[in-house]
């Protein structure tokens, strides 16, 4: 059985081609096929601008921050871009410690992301 | 009438039983106060207040006891009391003695508590499982959750988790597959550090991307954001204090001690 993690969608007002996605449980080796499938076909649908709140993500591995990784390289291979915001300290912290924080675009809060949007 | 034995428990450098029966009350200070005494001659600190039998507890005996845990406490010893009978404890509770004394619900969880703080023994859980992911989340927790139980703190637990995750992941995915197989943890813990030792067997098709994975990468810890794995042994690195692993054609030990660090 997988780890529980849902994402809900949300749209974003004003953007186009965005959406919020807010990331609830755990990301780690039992469902990152699932999530990367998931937002992997926001990406080929032409939904490139993605937003993620972390607020209610609790854990995350390094198999998970290697798919966010891999979300960002291909939001901006296609001319968008992906976005986290909320992250928790704990998560934070793996991610630093990985050196990905980089890599990542990583705001403090949910309206600063959106407001960098293009 | 009050009685009471005093029993050394073997098992402990430090630790001693009495055993109260009846009541106490203010006839009963002096045989409490010789009691106490005793433990002097026996070079012996920690007391466990066994209260099974005990019927009261007037004031006068409570400032008693208060006044012995004092002494034992200046000695670098306690006195905590156990089996208490619930309208007891919920006069001591009243007299705001609960927040003094700890209270135990037998004299086995006392001395647990004893060999745990005092004599810093560390405690072992030893998990045997088939070399399944879905077997790992709920084992990570487990083990988070007894770091956090016995006084880490919420980031030392997750960290402890962040490990057992990452190195159960790695057993899994490059040992040995099937339901004939079997992955083995054992996590030592006490008070300071934590000691995890990791065992799979090792799958020959798989030895080359296992060595490879041990493998020092070249530029250090520099991430590429188009590689989704291989960050999990650089992580555990990060986070343990000693890494010491084992490769062969017959298994994988992993063996790792993390300090306490807050």
């Amino acid at each position: 059985m997988e780890s529980q993690i849902d994402l809900v969608y949300e749209d974003i007002r004003g953007k186009a081609n965005a959406k919020l996605i807010r990331f609830i449980g755990d990301l780690d080796a039992t469902n990152v096929e699932t999530v990367l499938e998931k937002v992997c076909s926001l990406l080929n649908e032409g939904i490139n601008n993605l937003v993620a709140d972390f607020q209610k993500l609790r854990y995350v591995n390094s198999t998970g921050l290697g798919i966010l990784l891999h979300f960002s390289k291909s939001a901006k291979e296609k001319g968008g871009s992906f976005k986290i915001a909320n992250i928790n300290e704990n998560v934070y912290e793996i991610i630093e410690i990985i050196g990905a924080t980089s890599l990542l675009e990583i705001y403090d809060e949910l309206d600063e992301a959106i407001a960098a949007l293009d | 009438m009050m009685r009471i034995n005093i029993k050394e428990v073997k098992t402990t450098q430090n630790a001693v039983i009495l055993h109260f029966s009846g009541e106490l009350n203010s006839d009963s200070i002096s045989e409490i106060s010789d009691s106490f005494n005793k433990l002097e001659s026996f070079n012996r600190n920690f007391a466990i207040a066994d209260m099974t039998e005990v019927s009261l507890i007037s004031s006068a005996a409570l400032g008693e006891l208060m006044g012995a845990r004092k002494r034992l406490v200046e000695k670098g010893g306690d006195l905590v009391l156990a089996g208490l009978k619930i309208e007891i404890r919920t006069k001591l509770n009243l007299m705001g003695a609960t927040k003094i004394f700890r209270i135990f619900s037998d004299n086995r969880s006392a001395l647990n508590a004893y060999k745990w703080q005092i004599e810093r023994n560390p405690e072992m859980v030893h998990v045997t499982f088939p070399p399944y992911l879905e077997i790992v989340p709920p084992l990570r927790q487990l083990i988070s959750r007894i770091a956090k139980f016995k006084g880490y703190s919420n980031k030392d637990s997750f960290r402890i988790e962040t490990i057992v995750d990452e190195v159960c992941n790695n057993a899994v995915e490059h040992g040995k597959q099937g339901n004939d197989q079997k992955v083995d943890l054992k996590m030592n813990i006490d008070p300071k550090k934590i000691e995890l030792d990791v065992i799979n067997m090792s799958d020959p098709d798989k030895m080359d991307s296992l060595k490879a994975l041990l493998k020092p990468r070249e530029g250090g810890q520099e991430v590429q954001s188009d590689n989704k794995r291989g960050r999990g042994l650089a992580l555990i690195k990060m986070l343990t204090d000693e890494l010491t692993v084992d490769c062969s054609e017959k298994g994988t030990s992993v063996h790792i001690k993390k300090v306490r660090e807050e």
